[in-house]
């Protein structure tokens, strides 16, 4: 009985500090504007708005194109750092962690830094065209730069703990029967990582659908979901469509993650689904 | 085969080229801000081009004193944040490496909550919940608590269940050794390196973070992030560049160091 009080700390912070205003968002979300009446209306509302639509098929799409490109560069990477031994293997490592440290607002002004309207690039290309080129820091381009930037050490500390795992002799056996690099990797690495590349996509996805400080920095007129919820909560002050906005996120990730780890486990081969905290903090 | 091992990551054997490619460009686009930075950050007049106008140090200065108040506030917060995390994350930890119960998976999904859902939508769930209690700064505390506590856990449980650690204390009560003497001669210095890594991690997560803090700050509990945010609205690109590269001297080393303690390894079930 001792023992289990540990765990009461824990349980009464976050009754108070999470769940109960979870609990609370939620009833918000389903007040009607004078908050005396429950409704759907809310969600009715967020379903009907164009705009908010529009803020979904945003956040989805940069979500999939910025995990999709952080999977590809990658997973050539960790194999590269867990089976290297190079002298400067332990200093790749450390440079590849670096963008964990940083909020997803410093990420967005390192793309403004560069393809903003004076960044590096464009006046590079000034110095030598005459023109500004390249200045796509407030586009989606630039956007899904930053989400890239922010994902490239999650997906690698994830596939990581995946490829020391792996033996050395399948990649020998292929390579004697003839396969080249690019086939080793595609048809021996990929299948063999499958289960950690599933992990790996569903802490990328979420960590992008939830991602507001780069979309904060740099987004203008690419609206992705976590901007509306801000918006409608300081701007418009609408807390509770703020909220119903806020649930629906919440489910969408959860649900991501929850889904994603599930498959990760029961389809593929059952290396267990990494702790998600592996994945790092929210940009 | 062994003459396939001994040429195992040397120049020879190209997946390990394709690998070495791919790895030299990853490792380029997350440094290169940071020489770029630098630059900005001591140029006078960046718009019209590298070191235009000459080299100074005047931004950086200037950034210093604007920043210097958020900073410090922002160093008294994580060591709060610290302070109470430690306080309920180790008994948690220690519960969840060393006991199988009933609901420990439940515990540890509770735990991990916070990963899941967005910052943004913990901040609001706390001002809703409790409207009175922004202005005090409480809820900045509590939310980046909330926020940072899943990182402590998760990389101090695999280091509190390692077989060999369990056996040793066994061995210290068996030779008469009390419980905090256990803890303080045996258990404490075989976790040190997580510990330490857990103790750098949650500081720099909470000196980093926004998502939460954008929505909890008030005038007098306003983060480090939090006014790097408005200089990246309002002020000249050398003055965000220069408070951005104070900002990096908090959290970088930090990251480094979390690394060398064990990086990827930590936290590794």
């Amino acid at each position: 009985m001792l023992t289990a009080s540990l765990a009461v700390p824990v349980l009464v912070l976050f009754a108070l500090a999470l769940l109960a205003p979870l609990v609370i968002l939620l009833r918000q979300s389903i007040l009607d504007e004078s908050g005396s009446r429950l409704t759907l209306e809310n969600y009715a509302a967020v379903i009907r708005s164009l705009a908010y639509r529009r803020a979904l098929l945003n956040s989805t799409l940069i979500a999939f194109a910025s995990t999709l490109l952080a999977l590809v560069l990658c997973f050539p990477v960790a194999v590269y750092i867990e089976r290297s031994n190079s002298r400067y293997r332990d200093a790749l490592a450390v440079a590849l962690t670096i963008p964990l440290s940083l909020p997803g607002i410093v990420i967005g002004f390192f793309v403004i830094l560069f393809f903003g309207l004076t960044g590096v690039v464009p006046q590079v290309f000034l110095l030598f065209t005459g023109e500004r080129q390249l200045n796509f820091a407030y586009t989606f381009g630039g956007m899904l730069l930053g989400y890239l930037y922010f994902q490239i050490p999650r997906v690698v500390l994830v596939l990581r703990g995946s490829v020391s795992g792996l033996s050395q002799d399948v990649i020998d056996v292929s390579r004697t029967l003839g396969a080249t690099p690019w086939r080793v990797y595609l048809d021996v690495l990929l299948p063999a990582l499958l289960p950690a590349i599933v992990s790996a996509a569903s802490v990328s996805l979420a960590t992008a659908f939830g991602a507001f400080g780069t979309a904060a920095t740099l987004s203008r007129g690419f609206r992705v979901l976590p901007l509306e919820i801000a918006a409608s909560f300081t701007e418009s002050f609408r807390p509770e469509r703020a909220a119903s906005l806020s649930i629906a996120l919440a489910l969408l990730t959860t649900a991501l993650l929850i889904g994603l780890g599930r498959f990760a486990e029961r389809r593929l081969q059952p290396q267990g689904a990494p702790d998600a905290a592996r994945g790092g903090a929210q940009a | 085969m062994t003459l396939l091992r001994r040429t195992r990551g040397g120049p020879a054997d190209p997946i390990m080229a394709i690998g070495r490619a791919f790895t030299l460009v990853a490792v380029v686009v997350c440094l290169a801000p940071l020489p770029l930075l630098m630059v900005v950050a001591t140029t006078v007049n960046w718009p019209l081009g590298f070191w235009a106008g000459g080299v100074t140090l005047n931004w950086l200065r200037d950034g210093w004193e604007t920043v210097r108040p958020y900073a410090f506030f922002s160093v008294r917060l994580a060591l709060s944040v610290l302070a109470i995390d430690l306080a309920i994350g180790l008994p948690a930890a220690w519960l969840l490496a060393r006991h199988q119960f009933v609901g420990r998976q439940a515990l540890t999904t509770l735990i991990n909550l916070p990963l899941a859902i967005p910052g943004i939508a913990i901040a609001l769930a706390l001002i809703l919940a409790y409207p009175t209690a922004r202005a005090s700064g409480l809820l900045l505390l509590i939310g980046q608590v909330v926020y940072t506590l899943p990182f402590l856990v998760a990389t101090l449980v695999p280091a509190l269940a390692q077989q060999a650690l369990i056996e040793r204390e066994a061995a210290a009560r068996t030779l008469g050794a009390s419980a905090i003497q256990r803890l303080w001669y045996v258990t404490l210095p075989a976790i040190r390196s997580a510990l330490l890594a857990a103790l750098i991690l949650v500081f720099t997560l909470s000196m980093g973070e926004f998502n939460v803090s954008f929505f909890l700050f008030t005038p007098l509990n306003k983060t480090l992030p939090v006014e790097l945010y408005s200089a990246y609205i309002t002020n000249r690109v050398e003055v965000a560049a220069a408070i951005t590269a104070i900002f990096l001297l908090f959290v970088v080393p930090a990251a480094i160091a979390i690394e060398r303690l064990g990086g990827s390894k930590i936290g590794q079930a």
